[in-house]
């Protein structure tokens, strides 16, 4: 009896202690960025590709033009992008919403959506291959994509 | 502690046979075809459950994640086997919840039976998902498979508790293998084995929110909720609230110990309304006596003779554990139960005659049965295997059935025949060959219905000889009680 008892604290204690600990208590959710402040995550990943344009939001300086697509949403949340075009060319494409929350959806997007902001960049369009391992996250991103085109007439 | 011998009239109150408590069952035929019923209910069920986990595999995208690469299509696989397996585990603590019905139509040894195959097949299922999802993120995202593991672990929703709950798991499954079974008492092994409620528990939080099948439905949610809390519910209300139940209800209570013989003893419990647990000869409880401490270790003892004027009997042998202890229970001592369980019992008959075979304390089961069935004289046959004549537990009691009922009584005595291949005859039978005793035994045997009890390798030995002897497997009722 008195070895079960042992055993039956020391597991309780256990149990409190994985409780405790922060991914035993949260669900899966999902936090919008806040579209004033966009996010580098597209940016940081293509350095080498010679994109030196900061991502700035809101108008025009010169030629340069923003437009904001619609915000899509996917079954692991929300996708919303911004282009910046400069005479009639897509010069910088801005993730403003992504799926997050999930160590998952993180690890998909930081490797995904540098790689979408290129094919967007050189396809110049909407009409490229999606990212394989990420075709939610990347029909989201065409999608919102092509209404910002849309909006540009492009 | 009284010491009378065991004769029916004296030692067993009721008188005649024809004063004993019945509890009214259904004919054979009936039986046997509602038996059919419940294992194709089970059957159906089962296999349901597996459709719909794979279904829901399919629904959430995995037959396309596998064309995709290679990643994904790991991952995909990995879906597939952690449902499949999460779907067998809840099964098989269902097969072990001890569902009244179920029980009853399939019988303890074989419910035990599929609940330890189910269990590997779920155990070795788990190690594939975890191998199968943590080298298809690994190739999704690049990284190296030590490193995704470590991420999986520690950053996910609930990994850290599914990974705890596979500790759990991997130690309940390591403890229940054959060899490490041998090494255990069985009440340590028991004591091992409740974390695997433990395993089950823990993996459900990770399923909910990092299994992308159900992340993304909450149809499929409010299914996987309903399903644990459905086994849950089975568990606590078939292996605590029941028998608790039934516990305060009859407040059991020795009244008189006997010893039989030496190394043998027979406890008389009484209690009240007993005939309302539905106890049938040939049943058993597992029981614990509050003789002081140690009382907490159920064992599984067969009733000895029918229920009767709020009275229950076992006969048990001094095997070691728990059974030596039992000589020096004072009677007033209370005793709690969980049963009745069993499925060796008279109502199992399905041809006119009957023949039952017992090895040393395994007539106990048997002679309760005998003195249950209402047969003609001579259609009941009841041979008593024994190492030598003071093995023949109840034998007052068996020449006292047999004078009465008109039983064909058969003792057959003597050690085991050395040899290499076992045989379930003494050594100066086994000449005669294990089918054809059989056949000296009862001439028309393939025509009856035959019981058995006693130890595991002895029944095998007889099971092997019924098959030889021309007996369907349909007319051998066996019950094991080693699990």
């Amino acid at each position: 009896m008195r070895r079960i008892v042992t055993a039956l604290a020391g597991t309780v204690t256990a149990l409190v202690m994985l409780f405790g600990y922060h991914t035993s208590t949260a669900g899966s959710g999902t936090t919008a960025a806040v579209p004033s402040a966009p996010l580098t995550t597209g940016n940081s990943g293509s350095g080498s590709s010679g994109s030196s344009s900061s991502s700035t939001s809101g108008a025009s300086g010169g030629g340069t033009q923003t437009y904001t697509g619609d915000t899509v949403q996917t079954q692991w949340g929300p996708v919303q992008v911004q282009i910046a075009v400069t005479g009639g060319e897509i010069t910088d494409v801005t993730t403003l919403q992504h799926p997050s929350g999930n160590p998952r959806d993180e690890e998909i997007n930081a490797y995904a959506l540098p790689v979408l902001r290129e094919s967007a960049l050189s396809a110049q369009s909407a009409d490229f291959d999606l990212v394989s391992g990420a075709t939610v996250t990347s029909q989201g991103y065409v999608g919102s994509l092509q209404s910002a085109l849309d909006q540009a007439n492009l | 502690m009284s010491s009378t011998t065991g004769a029916l009239p004296e030692a067993w109150p009721g008188g005649s046979p024809a004063g004993r408590t019945v509890t009214p069952s259904p004919s054979p035929v009936r039986r046997a075809g509602r038996d059919r019923l419940v294992a194709d209910l089970v059957s159906g069920v089962v296999a349901a459950s597996l459709t719909v986990v794979v279904v829901l595999w399919f629904a959430g995208g995995g037959l396309t994640d596998l064309t995709i690469a290679t990643g994904p299509a790991l991952t995909s696989l990995g879906r597939l086997t952690g449902l499949v397996s999460a779907d067998l585990l809840l099964l098989q603590v269902l097969a072990i919840a001890r569902v009244p019905v179920v029980e009853r139509a399939l019988g303890q040894d074989q419910l035990a039976r599929w609940h330890r195959v189910l269990g590997f097949t779920s155990f070795s299922l788990l190690l594939g998902h975890v191998v199968l999802v943590t080298v298809g993120y690994a190739a999704t995202t690049r990284t190296g498979v030590l490193a995704q593991l470590w991420d999986l672990v520690w950053t996910y929703p609930g990994m850290l508790l599914a990974t705890a709950g596979t500790a759990a798991l991997v130690m309940v499954v390591a403890t229940s293998v054959r060899a490490a079974r041998r090494r255990l008492r069985y009440e340590s092994w028991h004591l091992l084995h409740l974390y695997a409620y433990l395993g089950v528990g823990l993996a459900l939080p990770h399923q909910l929110w990092t299994g992308s099948d159900f992340v993304a439905s909450p149809a499929a949610r409010a299914y996987w909720w309903t399903l644990y809390l459905a086994t849950l519910g089975a568990v606590v209300a078939f292996r605590v609230a029941l028998p608790a139940y039934r516990n305060l209800r009859h407040r059991l209570v020795v009244r008189a110990v006997v010893d039989e013989a030496p190394g043998v003893v027979s406890l008389h419990v009484g209690g009240r309304d007993l005939a309302r647990m539905g106890a049938r000869p040939g049943q058993y409880f597992v029981w614990r006596f509050l003789d002081g401490p140690g009382w907490s270790r159920g064992n599984p003892y067969s009733l000895s003779a029918p229920v009767r004027r709020d009275l229950l009997r076992v006969t048990v042998k001094d095997l070691g554990d728990g059974s030596r202890r039992l000589a020096d229970v004072r009677p007033g001592t209370r005793v709690l139960v969980e049963g009745p369980y069993g499925a060796l019992t008279a109502d199992r008959r399905t041809r006119p005659r009957v023949t039952l075979i017992g090895a040393g304390i395994g007539i106990t089961p048997l002679r309760a049965i005998a003195e249950d069935l209402d047969l003609p004289p001579g259609d009941v046959t009841l041979v008593h295997r024994a190492g030598d004549d003071s093995d023949l537990v109840l034998r007052a009691e068996t020449e006292e059935l047999a004078r009465v009922r008109g039983i064909r009584l058969m003792h057959l005595v003597g050690p085991r025949a050395a040899g290499a291949t076992p045989s379930w005859l003494p050594a100066h039978l086994a000449h005669l060959g294990d089918a054809e005793a059989l056949r000296r035994i009862a001439p028309d045997i393939a025509r009856q219905d035959v019981f058995v009890c006693g130890p595991d390798c002895w029944m095998a030995a007889l099971e092997q000889a019924l098959a030889a002897a021309g007996v369907p497997r349909s007319q051998v009722h066996i019950e094991h009680f080693s699990w």
